[in-house]
């Protein structure tokens, strides 16, 4: 059963988000309502995934994404799933910058939908990535002067913001109820139209994307 | 004066001009006072009989009577500048003991017995007039000890030199009349002689301590008190320096120089310290020409703001200060309108209060060299200037109310950034967390109850639609971004909300809260506007500092004949922007684009 440490300082969210999660199959080891109790609980029982806020005490900036970095070069495999109130497609992308491998950056109000949630929480756990579709959304749908992008039919852009959510090949063919081979004729269409390099590591795809999307 | 540096705010009253002028009658016992001493003692050489005073001549006689007229001179300029300063009674006292060894003509042996002895004084007199001058005052330890020291130096050297000397009149014609040295006790040729050249191989350090003495004064002098000070300190080594050589001369027997040459020197440096003495006095008095012009200058009008400027040319103090009563009570102000402390007694400072029946019109603040050099000037230049101070005075109070309504414009806007922080803040912890909670429990709720899906549906769908308005709303009161990763990154983030492509070109330099506050609210605006109004196809955000200001621009290739006026947003964010003293300009020809412009200042808190 998947392990799980929830902080975000809430505590009436905090509760909800542990009873939906232990609805939907997963083990809730510990609770924390700011960084340092994240920290300790971690240290104390390494769970497979973290849940946590961006916004906590003491200064409720920017303190879950700091301590999701910090668990992140201490314990490698250990998944990271962020909590945004906001859609910041900055933080999003300097999130999995280091490395994209079991980290996921979600908007908030998407944990109301429960399912959306254990399907991040399973992703992350294996090693993949999870981008909201806003997040996604944002950086696909922001007007640009001469991109590469016009040249994508609509049905490639649709597949290029299932990749840049994390999604697998596999994933996608389910989610648009088409054939494996359909989806990977067009996954390399959009690579050869967007001049990237073809990678079959889904989490480095997702990397790829977003800095295509995101320069800089 | 000196009371007035003692008492740390003088009273002005308004009664005019009260520059106190010395009474005529008093000037004239003056000049008979000054002229008496040498009148007698030409008098006496008149009187004595021939032989004894051959060898004084007549050129000589006119040269030490127009030495009295030019020390006379220097006793009544110093006499009218300040009474109540003891100056004028040393020129006095050294006009009285220049006199001394003439008593040795006056065929006694008690007068001869006194006019050698004590003829010396005036030696130490010289010395502690050029010590004490201008006040006649001696300040200080140093100058107190040097000055004693003289004086008994001087009269000891004397007294026990005379105690072991007994003149020889032989082969000298005594007319009739051979003094006898009353003080003598017992003659010692050996000691006599070693007195005297002991005494006078010391008169070099004497002459140096005189001259450390007036060299101290001038480094501890202000620029005001120099005007006064420099010909003395000229004065003063040249004639230590030559009285000095003189003295070593005569007793050393180096005297190289013929007699009457010798004379001539002598009466030279005679001239030296009252022209000295004349020339510092006039120049403080050189003030009351200034007053006039001063009353000139005031008659032509002088532009608001630059009165101090000139008060401080007619007092000669480059350091002088005014001030006004603020009209929000309590303290003072500077003509520029800002607070203003009076300084601590003991600065050198004098502060000169401006009364009208009892009422503080103004203060001024000078050095104290000023009042004590010359007591009525001041008084006499702010009569002068009362209705331009109080010109000044009306316009430094509108110019303090004006930087307290600036003060408190900038502090509302401030506040204002601060509540909607705690706002977002409040929306943030409070309403958004707990309608997420309300969603999942919803959700739950989902699973078990068949029945009632239609409704959880519909409810979940409203409720997701509430989460997403209040975040919009706590967006929209301060963006979170902004304080976290600053302005450039919080536009950038604007402009990927925009529907047309926005380029955001500067760096990410960080900057005060209020000034990318202000910023960023601009572009938001601007952005807002661009998309809703100016059909444009693309725009541009440029942040760069330029100086010591912020200068943020938004332009478009829209249809622009935007009104720069209002009706757009913008002109609300002119008044915030204006609040912490920038500007906000909007350029939008018809047809030719939009482009605003905002221009902060960095250090938007303060100044």
């Amino acid at each position: 059963m998947t392990r799980v440490v929830l902080a975000d300082d809430a505590v009436l969210l905090r509760e909800a988000l542990a009873a939906g999660l232990a609805t939907a199959g997963f083990e809730v080891i510990g609770q924390a309502g700011d960084v340092d109790g994240l920290l300790r609980l971690v240290e104390a029982d390494l769970p497979d995934v973290v849940v946590v806020d961006v916004r906590m005490p003491p200064t409720h900036t920017t303190e879950g994404l700091e301590a999701a970095r910090a668990l992140r070069s201490r314990h490698p495999r250990l998944g990271v799933l962020v909590l945004s109130q906001y859609v910041e497609t900055r933080y999003a992308v300097e999130l999995i910058r280091d490395d994209p491998s079991g980290i996921g950056y979600l908007l908030k109000d998407r944990v109301a939908k429960l399912d959306d949630l254990a399907d991040a929480v399973r992703r992350v756990a294996a090693g993949g990535s999870v981008i909201d579709p806003e997040v996604v959304a944002r950086l696909l749908g922001r007007p640009r002067r001469h991109s590469p992008l016009d040249e994508l039919t609509p049905r490639e852009r649709e597949i290029l913001g299932l990749m840049a959510e994390g999604r697998s090949n596999q994933g996608i063919a389910d989610r648009l109820v088409l054939e494996l081979k359909t989806i990977e004729g067009h996954v390399r269409q959009i690579f050869s139209k967007l001049d990237l390099e073809p990678s079959s590591e889904d989490h480095r795809r997702v990397l790829a994307v977003l800095t295509f999307l995101k320069p800089g | 004066m000196h009371e007035a540096v003692a008492s740390p705010t003088p009273s002005i009253h308004a009664a005019g001009i009260s520059a106190p002028a010395p009474r005529r009658r008093d000037l004239v016992l003056l000049v008979i006072g000054g002229a008496l001493p040498v009148a007698s003692g030409r008098l006496v050489l008149a009187l004595t009989p021939l032989p004894l005073h051959e060898s004084i001549n007549v050129p000589s006689q006119v040269g030490v009577s127009v030495e009295a007229a030019v020390w006379i001179g220097a006793l009544l300029l110093s006499y009218r500048r300040a009474p109540k300063q003891p100056f004028w009674k040393l020129i006095l006292a050294f006009l009285w003991t220049d006199q001394i060894w003439l008593l040795g003509y006056i065929p006694t042996s008690l007068t001869w017995t006194l006019g050698e002895a004590f003829s010396a004084v005036h030696d130490a007199v010289s010395a502690h007039l050029l010590i004490a001058y201008p006040t006649g005052w001696l300040v200080g330890r140093f100058d107190r000890r040097l000055v004693g020291f003289v004086y008994v130096f001087v009269l000891a050297t004397s007294l026990i030199g005379h105690a072991v000397w007994q003149p020889e009149w032989v082969g000298v014609d005594c007319v009739g009349f051979c003094p006898n040295n009353l003080l003598l006790i017992s003659r010692n040729d050996t000691l006599e002689r070693l007195v005297d050249l002991g005494s006078t191989a010391f008169i070099p350090f004497l002459a140096v301590g005189v001259i450390a003495a007036v060299v101290r004064h001038w480094r501890a002098a202000t620029p005001a008190a120099r005007r006064v000070l420099w010909p003395v300190l000229i004065a003063t080594p040249l004639v230590a320096t030559l009285t000095t050589l003189w003295y070593l001369a005569l007793d050393f027997g180096w005297l190289v120089v013929t007699d009457v040459l010798a004379g001539q020197l002598l009466l030279f440096v005679d001239f030296i310290i009252p022209t000295g003495v004349i020339a510092g006095m006039l120049r403080s008095s050189l003030h009351r020409s200034s007053v006039a012009d001063l009353a000139v200058e005031l008659g032509g009008g002088v532009p608001i703001g630059s009165l101090r400027a000139s008060l401080a040319r007619t007092l000669r103090d480059p350091t002088l200060e005014i001030a006004f009563p603020s009209v929000a009570g309590g303290g003072l102000v500077d003509p520029a309108g800002h607070p203003f402390s009076l300084p601590s007694p003991g600065t050198g400072r004098v502060v000169a209060r401006l009364e009208r029946e009892g009422e503080l019109l103004g203060v001024l603040v000078h050095d104290a060299v000023i009042s004590d050099e010359d007591p009525g000037l001041v008084e006499a230049v702010t009569s002068v200037a009362r209705l331009a101070l109080e010109n000044e005075r009306l316009a430094a109070q509108v110019r303090a109310q004006l930087e307290e309504v600036r003060a408190s414009r900038q502090r509302i806007v401030e506040a204002g950034d601060a509540e909607r922080r705690r706002v977002e803040r409040d929306l943030h912890d409070g309403a958004q967390q707990r309608l997420v909670a309300l969603a999942m429990r919803l959700e739950q709720a989902r699973g078990a109850s068949a029945d009632a899906q239609d409704l959880i549906d519909a409810t979940t769908t409203e409720l997701g639609a509430a989460i997403a308005e209040v975040r919009q709303l706590a967006r929209g009161l301060h963006p979170p971004i902004l304080t976290e990763a600053g302005l450039r990154a919080a536009v950038e983030s604007l402009a990927e909300r925009t529907p047309i492509p926005v380029e955001v070109e500067g760096s990410g330099e960080r900057h005060a809260a209020t000034v990318e506050a202000t910023a960023y609210f601009v572009v938001a605006e601007a952005l807002t506007n661009i998309a809703r109004h100016a059909n444009a196809s693309h725009a541009t955000v440029s942040i760069r500092t330029s100086g010591d200001d912020l200068a943020v621009e938004i332009r478009d290739d829209g249809r622009g004949g935007a009104d720069p006026a209002g009706g757009s947003g913008l002109s609300g964010l002119r008044d915030r922007v204006a609040a912490i003293g920038g500007s906000l300009v909007v350029h939008s020809p018809e047809g030719g684009g939009t482009s605003v412009l905002a221009t902060i200042p960095l250090a938007a808190d303060g100044g």
